[in-house]
């Protein structure tokens, strides 16, 4: 029974894209503009973990990914301070290849430090435990446990807080925001470090599920985005629903399609949803502003 | 010396010729095609593949410029129902779906391994020989390949390119089929980097799937964000820039150590050198909206 396998892989993989799709959907709803550079705060989550994992730190992987997550969130704030806060009211256009910039600089970086090699976390090999027709390891309901739990605040954040209600607010309509007296700026900071916060997670987990190498940020922009397109612009349950949706379809799509074009079906996913529903679900108007 | 001029020279009349599709989509009609290298890769495949197998060049020219552009006829159909970004990134992926192609369809382009042993361009009996041939006889490839984009750009078809690019919906209002209008954009702009990766791949003579990722596409985006409001001599010299900056390292005896790292630090610093050009767009306050408008 490999479809059960199957549909726990697609599940854990599907946790991890939630997590990536809905940082690139609370960016694209506060600034209009798809961050190209989201894949590289995922990517550098990764790696910063790996560094303080391996030696001379050979921190445990908890707290080596409490310093990764903290080290993206300020690497995003950076990026906001340098490039994005001096083209505030730019068109989305100029801030996506601005972004793209930033992808091209972050990626090249980490390429320059660790080399092209793929690598993995430094975790001894673990034989999974078996339940009837299913194998899963310790790592994989960590990263299911992790990943549900950063959901679960996630939710609590954006329904419960001032700040998750501001946020919400702004994306729902910026104007109407700023009139009940919400400062953009502030707003904006917090979406970045939600977002990277978010990135930071999802990419430990990718890495503690599959590897790391310097250019593994461009599929997962692209899962993302495939994610993004499913639940609707700008709405974060609806680009974590994609998410387990890209992660599930890659994971049964493995069962019919070469395993060589497993890193395609996201994008299939959207090529299907292009052609038929080209009205968009939930409305969306696809880019139209 | 003289000899690694003129293969910058060749590189550069083959990256101008691969920037220009872009310029046509970017400048003239707003897509943001991401996946330009696509349109670059197949045309170079295809036609290296064709000539491997005894298919005259002329006739393999021609052929590949039809899977170029044949291709992009068909991706538009579901992509062009996208706009502005994202356009962009379905592009993005779409590229490297055709990389996932060449890479995994290994009966037909080899895989990994690549197709080595592209024939050099010949007719009538007539083969290229030497770099001063090759600049020759690309350049005048590209010089017509500029006067027939330069004209289309003039033409009345060029203008409406541009209402499209402006104001999609008031174009469509007074009637223009505007999807039909991106598409051909699309379709011209995905010839200019068919033909720009066939010539690739006859001047090189190998191939494989890793000289065509979303690098490549940057590459081309950098040298029509130099160029842009410049002018024809302007995007010639940015071209001659890029090109030179990408390649010129290349051949300097450095250690192999630092070799390692020489081509991530080159990306870094054309990461840098975009973010900077948008920087200062913004600045002159050319951001909103006529970035790259060439008029």
């Amino acid at each position: 029974m490999i479809i059960f396998q199957s549909l726990l892989d697609g599940l854990i993989a599907g946790s991890i894209y939630a997590l990536f799709a809905t940082g690139l959907t609370l960016i694209y709803g506060t600034l209009h503009f798809i961050n190209f550079a989201h894949g590289e705060l995922i990517m550098a989550g990764a790696y910063l973990a790996y560094l303080f994992m391996i030696p001379p730190l050979g921190l445990s992987p908890i707290p080596s990914a409490g310093l990764a997550i903290l080290g993206v969130i300020g690497l995003a704030l950076l990026t906001d301070r340098v490039v994005f806060r001096p083209l505030r009211n730019a068109s989305p256009l100029l801030l996506l290849i601005a972004s793209l910039g930033i992808s091209l600089f972050l990626q090249n970086f980490a390429q320059a430090l660790w080399g092209a090699e793929i690598r993995t976390f430094p975790f001894s090999l673990e034989r999974g435990l078996t339940f009837g027709p299913i194998v899963i390891t310790r790592v994989q309901i960590t990263i299911l446990l992790v990943a549900a739990v950063t959901i679960l605040l996630l939710y609590l954040l954006l329904k419960f807080t001032r700040a998750g209600r501001a946020i919400r607010g702004v994306s729902d309509n910026p104007r109407l925001a700023e009139t009940f007296g919400v400062e953009s700026e502030k707003i904006i900071r917090n979406v970045w470090i939600l977002a990277a916060g978010l990135a930071a997670v999802g990419g430990v987990l990718y890495a503690a599920d599959t590897n790391l190498e310097p250019h593994m940020g461009i599929i997962n922009l692209v899962r993302a985005f495939a994610a993004v397109l499913l639940g609707g612009t700008g709405n974060v349950w609806g680009a974590l629903i994609g998410g387990f949706v890209i992660g599930l379809s890659e994971n049964l799509g493995v069962l019919v399609l070469p395993l060589g074009y497993k890193d395609a079906i996201a994008f299939f996913i959207i090529i299907l949803l292009l052609l038929f529903r080209p009205e968009g679900i939930l409305g969306t108007r696809w880019g139209v502003r | 010396m003289i000899n690694y001029l003129l293969h910058i020279v060749v590189i550069s009349e083959i990256f101008a010729l691969f920037a220009m599709g872009l310029q046509l989509q970017i400048g003239d009609t707003g897509l943001y095609n991401f996946g330009h290298v696509a349109f670059f890769g197949l045309g170079a495949y295809a036609s290296a593949l064709l000539t491997v197998h005894g298919v005259p060049f002329a006739v393999a020219l021609c052929l590949s410029l039809g899977v170029a552009g044949g291709i992009a006829w068909l991706a538009g159909i579901p992509i062009l129902r996208l706009r502005g970004d994202y356009f962009g990134l379905a592009m993005l992926g779409f590229a490297e779906i055709m990389r996932k192609v060449f890479l995994n369809e290994a009966w037909l382009t080899r895989g990994p391994m690549g197709i080595p042993g592209i024939p050099r361009p010949s007719a009538f009996g007539y083969s290229l020989h030497g770099l001063p041939g090759f600049a020759l006889f690309y350049g005048c490839l590209l010089l017509l390949a500029f006067l027939f984009t330069h004209h289309v750009v003039r033409s009345p078809l060029g203008r409406v390119f541009h209402a499209v690019r402006d104001d999609e919906l008031s174009a469509g209002a007074v009637g223009k089929d505007t999807f039909r209008l991106r598409r051909v954009s699309l379709v011209i702009g995905a010839l200019l980097a068919g033909l720009g990766g066939i010539l690739w791949a006859h001047y090189i003579t190998f191939i494989s799937p890793s000289d065509f990722t979303l690098n490549e596409t940057i590459l081309a985006l950098l040298i029509v964000v130099l160029g842009s409001g410049r002018g024809i001599p302007g995007a010639l010299v940015a071209t001659f820039l890029v090109i030179g900056f990408q390649e010129g390292l290349r051949f300097l005896p450095l250690p192999e150590s630092f070799g390692r790292i020489i081509a991530p630090v080159q990306q870094m610093v054309f990461g840098l050198v975009l973010i900077l050009l948008v920087m200062r767009q913004f600045r002159k306050g050319l951001g909103k909206g006529e970035l790259l408008a060439e008029d």
